[in-house]
């Protein structure tokens, strides 16, 4: 199954933000989204959600921060129960089990409001429901910004691992190429509410095409920094 | 010299810094990394003189750190500048603080090494980039020309490429300047191309302070270790196995 999107775009406040942007993305694709702020990044990833879910297709979306996705006021519980109502679902304890071993968050108490909980284990209860429908695409929108570099390595290694048993197809938005370029096989670049490279990760890295992607390239790793 | 000696701090009864003692020469760059929690914005408002140690000495060359007038570079440039005022009269105050004055053709020299057109300074905080906000913060930390400037995740707020930039401007700048850098991190990869030591926080105690170059290749303490490991996963301190993988299978 190939899940394809023709001539997303976005205007706010006339200003166009997104132009007319195709996409066809692969089960088990893992796909990487980069550029500077305000290049548009996110923007483009609400119209896929928007546009697949108007396809019927199950997608799923893990915000920058877990304060974007969690109600300070109601319990872990609540969360998860509200999220499988939403989608549908019974409950069903031996699918949160898995998903909880998954992303090692199984000894989380679940009568605890989000702030019981540290950030990094609410980021992965965050990205634990993004997985209780199975979805075929799961977008991240720079999901280890907010984390320590041990918790985010650690929360994208369980990821990984979990989604490499299945064929969920990963969105990987970041402006950090560096991040990147170890998570992801293919390479989307953008500038200005455009696409402007589309290619497998290692040939964005030896061979830029667009201006753009030179700045990334040139500014990835701090150690390597032209002097 | 910024030294430290047998710091302990707490928050609330909590104890947050325990028994820190370091020292950082003139000129030189000292990174401070850890996780979130670790103590080290406290650290940085002890040396400050903003929260006062339970016990031990802060002091700069012998004398209280405030006499050197030091500098804070915040995380958050919007929040680090009153909203309300122009540019210009935020990044002047530590000048008038001083009574000291500057030729508009000095300032003009100075925005222009921190690629900040000099109208930008009569515009309000909310009406710039984050990027020329933060550069208008570093701005104002280099007026006074102060020989310690602290710096609390300066790029944590920008995007990858102007975080690299800003760091090459933040640095050559120490050069011309002089000026001593304590810089408080989470990115190992930001310390490890822009400072001559670093420190690792963690709950409060020192772990380790190594030379940065020793750093890289070996870290003293296991958590060293695996927050070296964690940078190199996130790709942010270069290549990683996975990649020089791919490489090879190519």
């Amino acid at each position: 199954m190939i899940l394809s999107v023709s001539d997303l775009s976005a205007v706010r406040s006339g200003r166009t933000i997104l132009h007319p942007t195709s996409l066809e993305i692969r089960l088990g694709d893992r796909i990487g989204l980069v550029g500077a702020s305000g290049s548009g990044k996110s923007t483009f990833g609400h119209a896929l959600i928007d546009n697949l879910r108007a396809q019927n297709i199950p997608v799923a979306h893990v915000p920058q921060t877990p304060d974007q996705a969690l109600d300070p006021l109601r319990s872990m519980d609540f969360h998860w129960r509200e999220t499988e109502t939403a989608l549908g679902l019974s409950h069903d304890a031996e699918r949160q089990t898995r998903l909880f071993q998954a992303l090692n968050i199984e000894d989380g108490d679940l009568r605890k409001r989000p702030w019981g909980w540290s950030r990094g284990m609410q980021q992965r209860f965050v990205i634990a429901l993004a997985l209780i429908h199975s979805p075929a695409l799961l977008i991240m929108d720079e999901p280890t910004s907010a984390l320590d570099p041990i918790v985010a390595a650690r929360t994208m290694t369980l990821l990984e691992n979990y989604l490499s048993t299945r064929n969920t197809a990963m969105l990987l938005i970041t402006h950090d190429l560096g991040l990147a370029a170890q998570q992801v096989d293919r390479l989307l670049v953008m500038d200005e509410g455009r696409i402007v490279e589309d290619a497998p990760t290692q040939d964005v890295l030896n061979n830029p095409q667009s201006q753009v992607a030179q700045s990334l390239c040139t500014h990835r790793n701090w150690l390597t920094l032209p002097r | 010299m910024l030294t430290l000696n047998h710091i302990s701090a707490s928050y609330k009864k909590t104890p947050v810094l325990k028994d820190i003692s370091l020292t950082l020469s003139a000129g030189q760059t000292l990174a401070v990394v850890g996780e979130s929690g670790a103590g080290k914005s406290t650290l940085i408002a002890v040396i400050l003189g903003l929260v006062k140690a339970d016990n031990g000495e802060v002091s700069w060359s012998n004398s209280p750190v405030k006499d050197c007038l030091p500098s804070l570079v915040m995380q958050e440039p919007l929040s680090a500048f009153n909203p309300i005022l122009p540019l210009r009269q935020s990044v002047m105050e530590p000048l008038k603080a001083q009574n000291k004055t500057i030729t508009e053709a000095r300032l003009a020299q100075l925005c222009e090494r921190l690629e900040l057109p000099l109208a930008l300074l009569d515009r309000k905080p909310n009406q710039v980039s984050i990027g020329q906000a933060q550069r208008a913060g570093i701005l104002r930390a280099l007026m006074a020309e102060p020989p310690l400037i602290l710096f609390d995740e300066p790029l944590s707020a920008l995007d990858a490429v102007s975080q690299k930039k800003t760091a090459q401007l933040i640095a050559d700048l120490q050069q011309e300047q002089g000026f001593s850098a304590l810089i408080v991190t989470h990115d190992l990869g930001y310390a490890a191309a822009f400072s001559d030591y670093i420190a690792v926080l963690r709950k409060g105690h020192i772990e380790e302070i190594t030379s940065t170059t020793e750093f890289i290749k070996k870290p003293q303490s296991d958590y060293g270790h695996e927050l070296r490991a964690a940078a190199f996963s996130l790709g942010s301190l270069g290549y990683s196995n996975l990649e020089a993988k791919r490489e090879n299978s190519k």
